[in-house]
């Protein structure tokens, strides 16, 4: 850094320094040929994302990666730095809230997936895309492009589906067993998933889904009344069946 | 003998009817995106939701017939209480239907297709009064925050905009879910179960047949200026 100022460099180092990679040096990742000017290194020759990131964990996404349409496509250029800047990279558990995680979680996405200059002309382009759901703007603020562009039952959010095989089954998310607890919610797994009567209460942090956020006291209190209305009209009923019955049996 | 019932015209029964079609199609709707799981449905979830909104459009447009009605055709008047409504109203029909319509008493505010003031009793002037003028539009009103939900705040009392407007709307549907139960047993309390139906559906109801005063009621009749006498109610 005693070249690259902060104000001369492309990487902001405030924001360096609060991502998960903020303690390390640069040259623990920018190895070979960068000690001296000018750097004959490349990136060929830098460490690849997999050489710490060794854990079953990794192992699972870098599986779930290959068989990704992103592989598919993008073949041997595709890298874990296309979506996950390595200088920025903050998990969704350390961000300020889901709102942000989906921010960031987007932004990557829209580097490569949306026709426009501006960040508005993309937004047009996306809704222009997704015009089959209901409020596509909200359910684009809101979610994570992963959320719907995985399978269901793909907890890494790494096999990216053709756009063909996205997910459009409403009830896929809008139901009390609603995927996004498992996906977009996953790092508040530990967090009730019932509290104060609303099933998947976590999902309230960031949006109302109707079907998957109701609350089980106010379902039980209306079905209990509506139960005891019946037993009561039906008690009513034959209280008047049988003493109209008596009454004509009197001479 | 029969005659036109004159409190029920033709444009208050096709509203009544249409109303409780749409609410029968929107409370089936509403339960299954509520209640909305996983899995092949009958129907699936987005054509639940066209049909929901659709519905609650055309309840909207009819609610708005039904004020006009009210006030173009006079309807309303029959839903301004007096002060006898209260007491002694309401006890005179809730001490009818606790007791008096076991043992065969005359009703308390019968129907009389002659009076011009009164059309319901007490306890049904307060009930719809409830259902139609507090409980249909907060139904209607949070119906079309949720149509435009993007217009709505994004936040209020620390949860997201649309969580409130949401809770309002499901429970406010449970309320006049209930009444709905409530109404049509009551409905079977004519002189036959299917009287008050036949009533409703074809306006044409039966001449009251007799006139009485019972000492054990007192001056009831309301703005009739007398009590009439009810068939059996069973």
């Amino acid at each position: 850094m005693q070249c690259h100022k902060p104000s001369d460099t492309t990487i902001d180092p405030a924001r360096f320094a609060q991502s998960e990679h903020g303690a390390f040096d640069c040259t623990f990742c920018h190895t070979t040929g960068f000690s001296k000017f000018p750097h004959t290194g490349t990136r060929a020759e830098m460490r690849d994302c997999m050489d710490c990131h060794k854990e079953r964990k990794l192992a699972r996404i870098a599986q779930a990666v290959k068989a990704s349409v992103h592989a598919k496509m993008a073949a041997r250029a595709f890298r874990c730095t296309n979506c996950h800047s390595p200088h920025y990279f903050i998990p969704a558990s350390r961000m300020k809230d889901v709102s942000e995680a989906i921010l960031v979680a987007n932004q990557s996405c829209l580097g490569c997936h949306a026709k426009g200059d501006t960040l508005a002309d993309k937004d047009l382009d996306l809704a222009r895309k997704h015009a089959y759901l209901f409020h596509a703007e909200l359910h684009l603020q809101r979610n994570e492009c992963v959320a719907c562009h995985t399978a269901p039952g793909e907890q890494t959010m790494h096999l990216i589906l053709p756009k063909s095989e996205a997910v459009k089954d409403c009830a896929t998310c809008h139901a009390q067993n609603s995927m996004l607890a498992t996906k977009l919610y996953a790092h508040l797994a530990l967090k009730e998933r019932t509290q104060q009567g609303f099933v998947n209460a976590i999902l309230i942090n960031n949006a109302y889904l109707v079907g998957a956020n109701r609350n089980r006291w106010l379902d039980w209190g209306a079905f209990g009344l509506a139960g005891l209305l019946l037993l009561g009209v039906a008690a009513h009923g034959l209280g008047r069946w049988v003493f109209a019955r008596s009454r004509r049996r009197r001479p | 003998m029969r005659r036109d019932f004159g409190p029920y015209p033709l444009w208050l029964r096709c509203w009544h009817w249409s109303n409780v079609l749409l609410f029968v199609m929107l409370l089936i709707t509403g339960f299954s995106m509520h209640f909305s799981r996983v899995g092949p449905p009958p129907v699936t979830f987005r054509t639940v939701v066209v049909i929901h909104n659709t519905a609650g459009i055309l309840l909207t447009l009819f609610y708005c017939f039904f004020l006009f009605g009210n006030l173009r055709f006079g309807n309303a008047r029959y839903y301004l209480i007096t002060a006898d409504d209260i007491t002694p109203g309401m006890v005179r029909q809730i001490r009818y239907y606790l007791w008096g319509i076991f043992l065969g008493s005359p009703h308390p505010y019968p129907h009389n297709p002659h009076s011009e003031e009164r059309k319901f009793n007490p306890m049904q002037k307060m009930s719809y009064l409830t259902v139609m003028f507090l409980l249909f539009p907060t139904l209607i009103v949070t119906g079309w925050a949720l149509l435009f939900p993007y217009l709505l705040p994004n936040e209020i009392f620390g949860l997201p905009g649309i969580a409130p407007w949401a809770l309002v709307h499901t429970y406010t549907g449970y309320s006049i879910f209930l009444f709905m139960i409530v109404h049509t047993y009551l409905g079977t309390t004519g002189a036959t179960p299917g009287e008050l139906f036949r009533f409703m559906w074809s306006g044409v109801g039966p001449e009251p047949t007799a006139t009485l005063r019972t000492p054990d009621l007192g001056e009831r009749a309301g703005s009739h200026g007398q009590v009439t006498a009810q068939k059996d109610h069973t």
